[in-house]
C-alpha cells in the first residue's frame, strides 16, 4: 500500500507534467462512456446519444458557471488526467507511455541501457498474449506426446511412412525435444521470453501507473465531475453528510472547502504489479530449484543405515553440497497401518540422524505428507518394499530369505521368495514358495505349487509343509525414501504467498468519488476500475442515504 | 448403515426435485412463463441445495474424511458450489441473472453425477496415504469452486458470443435456427426479463429498441462474465498453489508436470490471457469472450479429460465410461 495521498499538495498543479497526459487525454475526452462501448456497430447510437446528452446537460445546467469556464478548462487538464490511465488497467503499453516513463529508480537502473525499442516491443500486450498462448499450446502438446520414453517408442508411434496429421514424424518430435517438453529448449525459451515480457511490462506500464495513481486529487469544476462514469447531482444536500456516509461505507474521505475526494480499494490498483512480481519470484525460485538442488532416492531395509551424501546427486551447476550431507541416516523401524479392509492406510518410518561423530541429532517418525526436515535436507516417505522374510525351519534358524518383487499388471505390489528343499544343485530344484502382497500376511505353497496356508508374521504359528515345520519369524520391510535439498523452495513459497495475496486483492476494485458543493446542490461523480455495476449500485444506495436539507429559514419566513 | 440409507434418500430427493425444476424451466422457455412456477423452482433449488449439502455432510461423517476423494463426490461438490454461486447472486440482489447459467449447469452436473457414473463409483473410497492431509480440503475445494465460477463466467461469455453472432446465423440458416433455439433459451429469457424491467422504469429512449436491449444485454453479459472469471481465477490460483505446496509436502516436488497439473496451468494461462485482453479496449468484447469460451472447453479437459486417461498423480479420480 502506498501512503495516504496528500491531495492538498498536488492540488497546486505544481510539477505535474501536462505533456505526459496531453496525448492520453484525447480518447477520454472524445467519449467519456467509451469504456462501455466495446464493439463497433451497436454502441454507435449510444455514443452519439450520450454526447448529445452531455451537451444538453451542460447547456441546461451550465449557465451560471459559464463565466469562469475558461479558467476551469485549464484545470480539467490536470484533474481529468487520471481516467485514461485507469482504463488502461494493467499490462498495456499500446500507446507507448513507456517511452515517456521517467527512469530514475535505482532498482530498474540497468533497464536504462536497454534499447527502448526492445522494451516497448516486449511490453506489447499482443506479444505477451501470444507468448501465453504459445506456452499453453506447448504444455498441451506435452501432455499429448508421451514424455521421457526411449527413442524407439517415438520411432514406432510417429513413423515416417505414416505421419500423424500428415506431417508429424519422430524427426519433429525428437528434433524439437518434445519428448521431454518441459525441459526442451523451445519451452524454456518461451518461458524466458514471458519473464522478459513480465519485467518489461512491469517497468514500462505498471510502475508509471502507480505514479499516476498517486496524483489523484480534488476536482474543482462541476463539469469534470459530471464527465465521470457515474454522475449525479443532489439538490439540497451537504457535502459533509455525503462525506460521513462515504466514510461509513469504508471510503477514505478528504474534504477541502467545497470539494470532496474519496477513494476505496487503492490496493486493487496496485495488486496487478504484485501479481507480476510474484510470478517473477516464482520463476526465479523455480530456476534456482532446477539448477541448485540435490535429489536422491534410496530403498533401505529396516535396521540399516546410509550416508546422505552417498545417495544425493546434483541437479544442476549451482548444486553445492551442504553440511547435512555428512549425516548418517539410520532406519530404526518401518511399518504400515492398514484399514479394516486390508488396504494400506499409511506408511511410517522411524529414522534417526547421526552426525559425523556418531551423535544422534534428530529422530522422527515420518510418513507420507509428513517429511523430516534437517538443515536444508528433506526426507520424504515415498515407497516401500519387502526386503526379507525371517523363517525358521524345523527349529533351526532363523534364516533370512530375500524377497524379490514380482511383475504384476496393475499397481499392486507382489513379492515372493523360495525355500529350496533337497539338493540345491540339481537342475530342477523344488521347494516352498512364499508370496506376499504386504507385510501382513504371507501365502505359502508347497513343492507341487499347491496352496498350503497363510501365516501372519506376528502370530509365530508354525505351518507343516511336506513334513517340515516352518515358522515365519518376521517380515522385514524396506522403506523407500526420497531425499532432497532445494534452495529454491523458500523463494517459490514466498512467490506463492505473494501471488495468492495479490490475485485476491486484484479482485477488489479501486473506486474514486469526487463531489463539489455548488450552492445547495452537491454535484457527485465517481468511477471505478473493475466492479462497475456493483459500484453503481453501491453509489445509488449511498446517495439515497444522504439527508435532504430542509431550509428552515424559508418556512419561517413564509 | 443409517448413513447409506440417508445418502440414498438425499440423492433421490435432490435428483427428483432437480428433474421437476428442469421441467419447469423448459416449460417456461418453450411454452410460456408462469410466475408462480418460477418461484417454486427457486424453492426447489434451495431444497436441492440443502439435500446435496446434507449428502456431503453425511458422507463426511460416515467416511471420516472430507468427501472429495473421487469423481462422484467432486461432481456433487461442483454442483454444490454452483448452487452457492447461484444463491449468493440471488441474495446479493444484483440483477445479474446468473441463475440462467447456474440452474441448468447444476442440473447437468447433478444429473451426470447421479446417473452418468456407475454405482460402484458412488462408493466412498478409502484415502490412499498421499491424500491424507489437511491440504486435501483446501486444494480440492478451491479447485472445484474455481471450476464452478469459471464455468459460469465462460458460459456467460459463450452466451455473449451467440447473441453477437446470432443475427448472422439467422441470416444464412433460418431453418437450422429452430434446432438451435433451445440453446438460446437463457438469452431469450434474459432478454424478456430485461425488457420487462426497462418497461417498468419507462426509460424514454429514442434508440431502436431491439438494438438497445441487445446492447445492454451484451454489456451485462460481458461485465458479469468478467467478474465471475476474475473470482474464479483467484480461486484457481489459490487452488493450484495449495496443490503445489501439498505436493512438496507429499512427494518432494512442488511442480512435476503431471498431466492434471499441466492442464490446470493451461486453464490458468488461458484465463490469464482473458484478464489481459480485458485491459485493452481494442481486444475487449468479442475477442475476450472468444478466449473465455476456449477456456470453457479447457476446464472440461482439465476436469474430465485427464481423468478419463487416468494417468499421473491425480489418477485416483479416474474412471471408465460405462458403455456396457
Amino acid at each position: 500500500m502506498s501512503p495516504p495521498l496528500n491531495p492538498a499538495k498536488t492540488l497546486g498543479g505544481g510539477p505535474i507534467p501536462r505533456t505526459l497526459f496531453s496525448s492520453l487525454l484525447q480518447p477520454t475526452f472524445k467519449s467519456p462512456s467509451s469504456i462501455f462501448l466495446s464493439n463497433g456497430r451497436i454502441p454507435h447510437a449510444l455514443r452519439i446519444a450520450s454526447k448529445l446528452n452531455t451537451s444538453q446537460d451542460s447547456k441546461s445546467r451550465a449557465p451560471p458557471d459559464d463565466n469562469n469556464s475558461k479558467k476551469k478548462k485549464k484545470r480539467i487538464v490536470v484533474f481529468g488526467s487520471a481516467p485514461p490511465v485507469s482504463e488502461e488497467g494493467n499490462g498495456v503499453a499500446g500507446n507507448g507511455e513507456g517511452k515517456r516513463a521517467p527512469a530514475g529508480v535505482p532498482l530498474w537502473g540497468f533497464f536504462k541501457r536497454m534499447p527502448k525499442k526492445v522494451l516497448a516491443a516486449l511490453s506489447n500486450l499482443p506479444l505477451a498474449i501470444g507468448e501465453m498462448f504459445a506456452i499453453a499450446a506447448l504444455m498441451a502438446l506435452g501432455t499429448v506426446i508421451d514424455q521421457g520414453e526411449a527413442p524407439d517408442h517415438y520411432f514406432q508411434k510417429y513413423p515416417e511412412e505414416n505421419p500423424v496429421f500428415g506431417f508429424v514424424t519422430w524427426r519433429w518430435v525428437l528434433g524439437l525435444g518434445f519428448d521431454h517438453m518441459f525441459t526442451s529448449p523451445v519451452f524454456l525459451c518461451m518461458l524466458i521470453l514471458l519473464a522478459a515480457s513480465l519485467m518489461a511490462c512491469t517497468y514500462t506500464t505498471q510502475i508509471p501507473l502507480v505514479k499516476v495513481a498517486r496524483r489523484w486529487s480534488f476536482m474543482n469544476s462541476t463539469e469534470a465531475i459530471r464527465k465521470q462514469e457515474f454522475a449525479e447531482s443532489l439538490p439540497r444536500a451537504s457535502i459533509q453528510d455525503l462525506g460521513i456516509i462515504l466514510m461509513g461505507a469504508g471510503y477514505e474521505v478528504f474534504v477541502k472547502g467545497p470539494s470532496l475526494y474519496a477513494f476505496k480499494g487503492m490496493a486493487g490498483r496496485f495488486a496487478p504489479i504484485g501479481v507480476h512480481l510474484a510470478m517473477l519470484l516464482i520463476m526465479a525460485g523455480g530456476t534456482l530449484s532446477a539448477t541448485g538442488s540435490f535429489r536422491g532416492s534410496v530403498t533401505v531395509p529396516q535396521g540399516l543405515n546410509f550416508v546422505v551424501g552417498d545417495v544425493m546427486s546434483p541437479n544442476g551447476f549451482l548444486s553445492f553440497p551442504t553440511q547435512a550431507f555428512n549425516t548418517e541416516v539410520h532406519v530404526n523401524k518401518f511399518y504400515m497401518d492398514y484399514y479394516d479392509s486390508g488396504e494400506v492406510s499409511q506408511f511410517f518410518t522411524d529414522i534417526s540422524l547421526f552426525s559425523l561423530d556418531g551423535k544422534e541429532v534428530m529422530r522422527k517418525t515420518i510418513r507420507v505428507n509428513d517429511p523430516l526436515r534437517y538443515g536444508g535436507l528433506t526426507i520424504y516417505q515415498t515407497d516401500w518394499g519387502f526386503s526379507a522374510l525371517q523363517i525358521s525351519k524345523n527349529g533351526e534358524g532363523p534364516f533370512n530369505l530375500a524377497m524379490a518383487p514380482l511383475q504384476t499388471n496393475g499397481d499392486k505390489k507382489l513379492f515372493g521368495t523360495f525355500l529350496p528343499i533337497g539338493n540345491t544343485d540339481s537342475p530342477n530344484v523344488k521347494g516352498i514358495s512364499m508370496l506376499a502382497r504386504d507385510l501382513q500376511s504371507i501365502v505359502l505353497y508347497d513343492q507341487e505349487g499347491k496352496f498350503a496356508g497363510v501365516r501372519r508374521p506376528s502370530s509365530k504359528l508354525p505351518i507343516e509343509i511336506d513334513g517340515m515345520k516352518i515358522v515365519i519369524e518376521d517380515a522385514i520391510g524396506s522403506t523407500g525414501l526420497d531425499l532432497k535439498t532445494d534452495p529454491g523452495v523458500p523463494i517459490v513459497y514466498a512467490g506463492f504467498g505473494a501471488l495468492m495475496l495479490t490475485t485476491s486483492i486484484s479482485f477488489l476494485s479501486h473506486s474514486q468519488v469526487w463531489a463539489l458543493q455548488d450552492g445547495t446542490t452537491v454535484v457527485f461523480g465517481g468511477k471505478t476500475n473493475r466492479g462497475k455495476i456493483e459500484f453503481q449500485e453501491e453509489m445509488n444506495c449511498l446517495l439515497d442515504k444522504v439527508p435532504e436539507i430542509i431550509v428552515v429559514d424559508d418556512t419561517l419566513n413564509g | 448403515m443409517i448413513f447409506v440409507a440417508l445418502e440414498h434418500i438425499l440423492t433421490h430427493i435432490s435428483f427428483s426435485i432437480i428433474s421437476i425444476v428442469i421441467t419447469i424451466h423448459f416449460m417456461n422457455l418453450l411454452v410460456y412463463e408462469i410466475v408462480g412456477l418460477r418461484d417454486s423452482s427457486e424453492k426447489g433449488m434451495i431444497v436441492t441445495f440443502f439435500s446435496i449439502t446434507g449428502l456431503l455432510i453425511s458422507r463426511w461423517i460416515s467416511s471420516g474424511h472430507f468427501p472429495l476423494s473421487n469423481l462422484y463426490e467432486s461432481l456433487i461438490f461442483l454442483s454444490c458450489s454452483l448452487f452457492i454461486i447461484h444463491i449468493i447472486s440471488k441474495k446479493s440482489n444484483h440483477k445479474n441473472n446468473l441463475s440462467i447459467i447456474t440452474t441448468p449447469s447444476t442440473i447437468f452436473t447433478q444429473g451426470f453425477a447421479t446417473s452418468g457414473l456407475s454405482t460402484e463409483m458412488h462408493q466412498s473410497a478409502i484415502l490412499v496415504p498421499a491424500l491424507q492431509s489437511q491440504w486435501l480440503m483446501m486444494h480440492v475445494s478451491m479447485m472445484l469452486l474455481s471450476y464452478a465460477a469459471l464455468l459460469c463466467g465462460s458460459l456467460l461469455s459463450i452466451a455473449l458470443l451467440i447473441i453477437t453472432f446470432r443475427n448472422n446465423i439467422h441470416f444464412f440458416c433460418k431453418r437450422k435456427n429452430f434446432l438451435i433455439r433451445p440453446f438460446f433459451f437463457g438469452e431469450i429469457k434474459y432478454l424478456n426479463e430485461k425488457r420487462r424491467r426497462v418497461f417498468k422504469i419507462k426509460n424514454p429512449s429514442s434508440f431502436s429498441f431491439r438494438n438497445y436491449y441487445k446492447y445492454q444485454l451484451t454489456q451485462h453479459l460481458d461485465y458479469w462474465s468478467y467478474r465471475m472469471i476474475s473470482l474464479g481465477f483467484t480461486f484457481l490460483t489459490i487452488g493450484i498453489l495449495c496443490g503445489a505446496v501439498w505436493a512438496n509436502e507429499a512427494w518432494g516436488s512442488y511442480w512435476s508436470w503431471d498431466p492434471k497439473e499441466t492442464w490446470a496451468f493451461i486453464t490458468w494461462t488461458v484465463f490469464a490471457i482473458y484478464l489481459h485482453t480485458r485491459t485493452n479496449q481494442s481486444l475487449q468484447g468479442t475477442n475476450s469472450a472468444l478466449i473465455a469460451s476456449i477456456g470453457f472447453f479447457i476446464i472440461w479437459i482439465c476436469y474430465f479429460g485427464v481423468n478419463l486417461l487416468g494417468i499421473g498423480l491425480h489418477s485416483y479420480g479416474s474412471f471408465t465410461l460405462t458403455s456396457n
